[in-house]
């Protein structure tokens, strides 16, 4: 009984914080979804108008398969990606720290600044990747012009950036027990069965929460988008979509009513993906 | 805070680390954070009644300028009124909705014309009609006719236009004249057919310094409603609720684009970017001519380089559309007022003269008469300036109505960057599209 | 004898093999640090370059004239080092608070059962998948309303009651810690308080690193909050300087905003050098915890 009200205490500061700061806008929101409100005029309740608009609106579905997309491509991918590096910058290698600023440091730079390195990077003529496939004698894909390549395009910056998670793989490295590796040596095992029985159990609440994150990022991906674009509309990620409405357009109300399906959709996976926690995250 | 009370605190958490524990230091040093910034948040005054603010998306240099312009009205004010430069370098257009949402609305603040129409529509800008009608010194007759009425909105005047930029075309005259190719008059009329002709010209020769070029550069820019004009046609009529945009003479217009695209006599869409931007492709002389907006500063540009990358510009007024008329699309940008100032006569003056100043600082200030004043804001533009005039004559915007964002939305994605991307593109059937996705949307109006 | 050899060869072939595995991590390693540091080289070189060979076909990896005109013209353009520090001091008056208060929180949500615990933690992770974009109106009108717009105070304050993500990040992060610590210090008659600030506390140090460092580049790289909530020109901040590069026509100082972005850059990389350190310093741990 006393643990319960502790553990509540512990808690309490975050509790305050959401009644002040995040409840009241989130209301506000529900009740701005309902409306035709666009910003700087009045609102008008209108129930849900927009809500059925939205759901006979296929740029709505467009963007929202584009985003389903590159989510189900992109989160594992990210995942597998940062996680080898991790396990590489774990090695106690002469300059490893070195390394570990260096594949940390994509994820220091802003948004905007990424976007537009990329814009030069991925020019279909002179541009970074296809400058060097030139060397080769190929001829590099047109990659934001090109609206087939556009997904793509995206999945390069995103594994570009992966290093972002591998402080928090790293953090947590550092927590396995050196004797289990011991352990495991003694029983022969190899580089590879190392990484999957012993490194890979025990980082799983880490990875856990990235797969977690990794799909609001996913759903939620919008700098890079809104400023580079992409042919075909490829580029229209659902954000981007909710963001023109909103600010572009005006249709505040509207974009609102993104936001909760948007919201819907995120928390129905994060409640699958927390109810299949229990079979294989790994928890003391 | 006073200094006193500042030692104070000071003294105070200082006490504190000595007496408490670990934990209870770092929670009283919060508190003490969150106390400081409630006292620091108290004895915020109301502003008074001629302070005026005035929202700008003017940044870095730019700002700079604005703000001696600024205090150069300030002081001739007097005192009668003050205003106060508020600089938003980015997202200006969420920013603005945001302060009007939470009431906190700049006075004034520049708006393009394409949001003017909306923004009077929600009622979240003044209508200046009755003051701008009534004042000596700047009045409807002082303005372009066309510059004007991309501020105007169901007859009333909700802006006051200080800035106008309307397109004429740029050309290579060293180019032309090393290829013997005719350059285009000053001031006389040219059709569109004798525009593609000379871009076809350019094209036909292939070397030029050693690389290829082209006729000119389209890459969504000039903008969708030139082409439109062009066959003499529209997207929206003037009485902003009949869409043209369907018209035979609106598809013969974007049928010129068409041709350009087919033709080749512009680099590829996705080959622009790679020099940055399109201006770039004339700046580097791989393009001959370039339709541009009177402000461009490439006489600037042109006599910052090696002498031997340097060329002379040759000026002609757009071309003419197929019905007679030699319209070129100019963006305007105005200051407004935020509605809760309407009729107020000082925030009027504030404003008036806010403008008046605001002619002076770049080219071209969109009022009558004032031409040659463009040769000393901007002396490398002097050789313009015959076709300066003759464009601020032809000067005008589209006819902007509120639901011109989601229209422009369809005619850039479905329309423009299509055919971009592939000339043979269905564009009639596409623009026949919007037209009837626009009248919906119009009827649909509140 | 001829076991002997084999079993010679055998222990040559595993150093061999030793060096072979070394060489190629380190060929890996090397050659990943290429890509992850291509778009800096781009951004540095770009800043060194005279305006003709920022564009230029065929591409110049290398200014072929070295000028720092570019820094010069960054600065006339904008007060960089008064925004960096005006950033700074939102940065450093949120940092303490944010990490500390997430630590705390997360140590509650992973230690302890309490009713609507599961429910609390969904909540807390759903604040996180409503976009800012829709919320942010209403937060601006209710900070609007108290009349603290044009201050700081809307962009500290709300770190102190802890932030979604890093709460979520400890949680997980504590729960790779074994339960017997806890277990043995309470037989020993410590409270929780002391648990959590002499064993957890501690004991993450790697963790907590990782989110100050996160705090400190949020704040220093976001824009759109900072954008809404600050008015005066001299309380800008550094990402609202560096989107000051681009003329009212729209055409961007390539050159001087490059340079820009890259002193820009420079504290956090310097942090970064700084907390690097501490990862190190987890491995030291380790020992005490197995």
């Amino acid at each position: 009984m006393k643990k319960q009200r502790v553990g509540f205490l512990f808690i309490l500061p975050w509790l305050i914080g959401l009644i002040l700061f995040t409840l009241l806008p989130m209301i506000a929101a529900a009740y701005i979804s309902l409306t035709d409100w666009s910003i700087v005029g009045d609102a008008h309740f209108i129930g849900f108008e927009n809500y059925k608009n939205i759901f006979k609106s296929p740029e709505f579905y467009k963007s929202l398969w584009i985003t389903v997309r590159y989510a189900i491509l992109a989160v594992p991918l990210i995942i597998i990606t940062s996680l080898s590096m991790a396990v590489m910058l774990d090695r106690g290698h002469k300059g490893v720290s070195v390394f570990r600023v260096i594949y940390y440091m994509p994820a220091i730079v802003s948004g905007v600044a990424v976007a537009i390195v990329f814009k030069w990077i991925l020019d279909p003529n002179f541009g970074l990747i296809n400058s060097v496939l030139a060397i080769f004698n190929i001829q590099g894909p047109d990659w934001l012009y090109d609206p087939d390549w556009v997904l793509p395009s995206y999945l390069v910056m995103a594994v570009w950036g992966a290093g972002g998670s591998i402080l928090t793989y790293l953090a947590a490295l550092k927590d396995i027990p050196q004797d289990l590796y011991g352990a495991a040596m003694i029983d022969g095992a190899n580089t590879f069965q190392k990484v999957k029985f012993v490194t890979v159990p025990l980082m799983t609440p880490i990875i856990f929460y990235n797969l977690i994150l990794g799909i609001i990022g996913a759903f939620r991906k919008f700098t890079d988008a809104y400023v580079l674009g992409g042919a075909g509309k490829e580029g229209n990620f659902i954000m981007v979509h909710l963001y023109e409405e909103a600010f572009s357009n005006y249709n505040m109300g509207y974009a609102t009513a993104i936001a909760w399906i948007l919201f819907a959709i995120i928390l129905t996976l994060t409640i699958i993906v927390n109810a299949t926690k229990k079979y294989w995250v790994h928890t003391e | 805070m006073e200094k006193g009370e500042y030692n104070k605190v000071t003294k105070y958490i200082v006490k504190l680390f000595k007496e408490r524990g670990d934990m209870k230091k770092l929670i009283m040093l919060a508190m003490v954070c969150i106390l400081g910034f409630s006292i620091s948040a108290c004895g915020k005054k109301d502003k008074e009644d001629n302070h005026f603010v005035f929202a700008t998306w003017a940044a870095g240099t730019e700002l700079n300028e604005l703000n001696q312009i600024v205090d150069k009205v300030n002081e001739q004010a007097n005192g009668e009124y003050v205003i106060e430069v508020q600089s938003i370098p980015s997202d200006y257009y969420v920013k603005i909705s945001t302060q009007i949402a939470g009431k906190r609305s700049p006075d004034f603040f520049w708006m393009t014309q394409e949001l003017i129409s909306k923004y009077a529509e929600l009622g979240a800008i003044a209508d200046l009609t009755n003051q701008l009608e009534a004042s000596t010194r700047l009045n409807a007759d002082h303005y372009y006719e066309g510059v004007l009425a991309s501020a105007t909105y169901e007859g009333k005047y909700w802006g006051l236009p200080w800035i106008a930029n309307p397109l004429m075309v740029y050309y290579n005259k060293t180019m032309f004249d090393n290829l013997g190719i005719e350059a285009p008059s000053v001031t006389d009329d040219w059709t569109w057919s004798e525009f593609i002709d000379v871009a076809r010209e350019l094209n036909g020769k292939q070397n030029y310094k050693g690389e290829s070029i082209y006729g000119t550069v389209v890459d969504g820019w000039p903008n969708i409603e030139t082409f439109i004009w062009a066959g003499g046609g529209d997207i929206i009529d003037k009485d902003g609720k009949t869409i043209l945009l369907d018209t035979q003479e609106s598809l013969k217009g974007v049928s010129y684009l068409q041709t350009m695209i087919q033709e080749k006599l512009t680099p590829k869409y996705s080959e622009v970017a790679s020099l940055g931007s399109n201006n770039v492709w004339f700046e580097k002389q791989r393009v001959g001519m370039f339709i541009g907006g009177l402000q461009d500063n490439f006489e600037y540009k042109v006599s910052q380089m090696d002498e031997k990358d340097q060329f002379e510009i040759g000026y002609a007024p757009m071309p003419v559309a197929d019905d007679g008329t030699a319209w070129s699309f100019d963006w305007t940008a105005s200051t407004v007022m935020k509605k809760d100032l309407e009729g107020n006569s000082l925030a009027y003056k504030a404003l008036e003269d806010l403008t008046l100043a605001f002619f002076e600082w770049k080219v071209a200030a969109p009022v009558k008469g004032n031409v040659e004043n463009v040769a000393v804001v901007a002396p490398l533009k002097e050789p313009a300036l015959e076709t300066i005039a003759y464009t601020l004559n032809n000067a005008r915007s589209a006819n902007y109505i509120p639901e011109w964002s989601d229209i422009n939305d369809k005619l850039w994605y479905n329309l423009y960057v299509k055919l971009l991307n592939d000339a043979t593109f269905d564009y009639e059937s596409e623009m026949k599209t919007i037209a009837d996705y626009a009248r919906e949307k119009i009827s649909t109006r509140k | 004898m001829s076991s002997q050899k084999v079993k010679r060869a055998r222990k040559k072939q595993s150093v061999g093999m030793q060096r072979f595995r070394k060489f190629l991590w380190y060929f890996v390693a090397i050659a990943g640090s290429f890509i992850m540091l291509l778009p800096f080289f781009w951004m540095i070189s770009t800043s060194l370059k005279v305006e003709n060979d920022i564009f230029s076909v065929p591409i110049k990896w290398f200014p072929s004239e070295i000028t720092f005109d570019n820094f010069v013209r960054a600065f006339e353009v904008v007060p960089i080092f008064k925004y960096m520090k005006n950033t700074l001091v939102i940065a450093g008056g949120k940092i303490i608070g944010e990490v500390f208060v997430s630590a705390l929180v997360a140590y509650g949500f992973s230690r302890f059962k309490f009713k609507g615990r599961n429910f609390l933690f969904m909540v807390l992770l759903a604040t996180m998948m409503l976009p800012y974009e829709v919320t942010m109106i209403p937060t601006f009108i209710v900070w609007s309303e108290l009349g603290l717009v044009d201050s700081y105070v809307p962009l500290i304050l709300p770190a102190y009651f802890g932030s979604a993500s890093f709460i979520f990040f400890l949680k997980m992060y504590f729960e790779t810690f074994p339960v017997s610590y806890e277990e043995s210090a309470l037989l020993d008659g410590a409270k929780y308080r002391q648990i959590f600030t002499k064993i957890f506390l501690p004991l993450s140090k790697p963790a907590l690193v990782t989110i100050a460092l996160w705090a400190f580049m949020g704040t220093w790289n976001d824009l759109l909050g900072q954008l809404i909530y600050i008015n005066s020109t001299d309380k800008l901040t550094i990402q609202l300087g560096l989107a000051s590069f681009s003329s009212m026509t729209g055409e961007v100082l390539w050159g001087p905003l490059m340079a820009a972005s890259f002193v820009a850059l420079v504290p956090i990389i310097a942090l970064l050098l700084y907390a690097q350190k501490y990862f190190v310093e987890g491995v030291k741990m380790s020992g005490i915890k197995g």
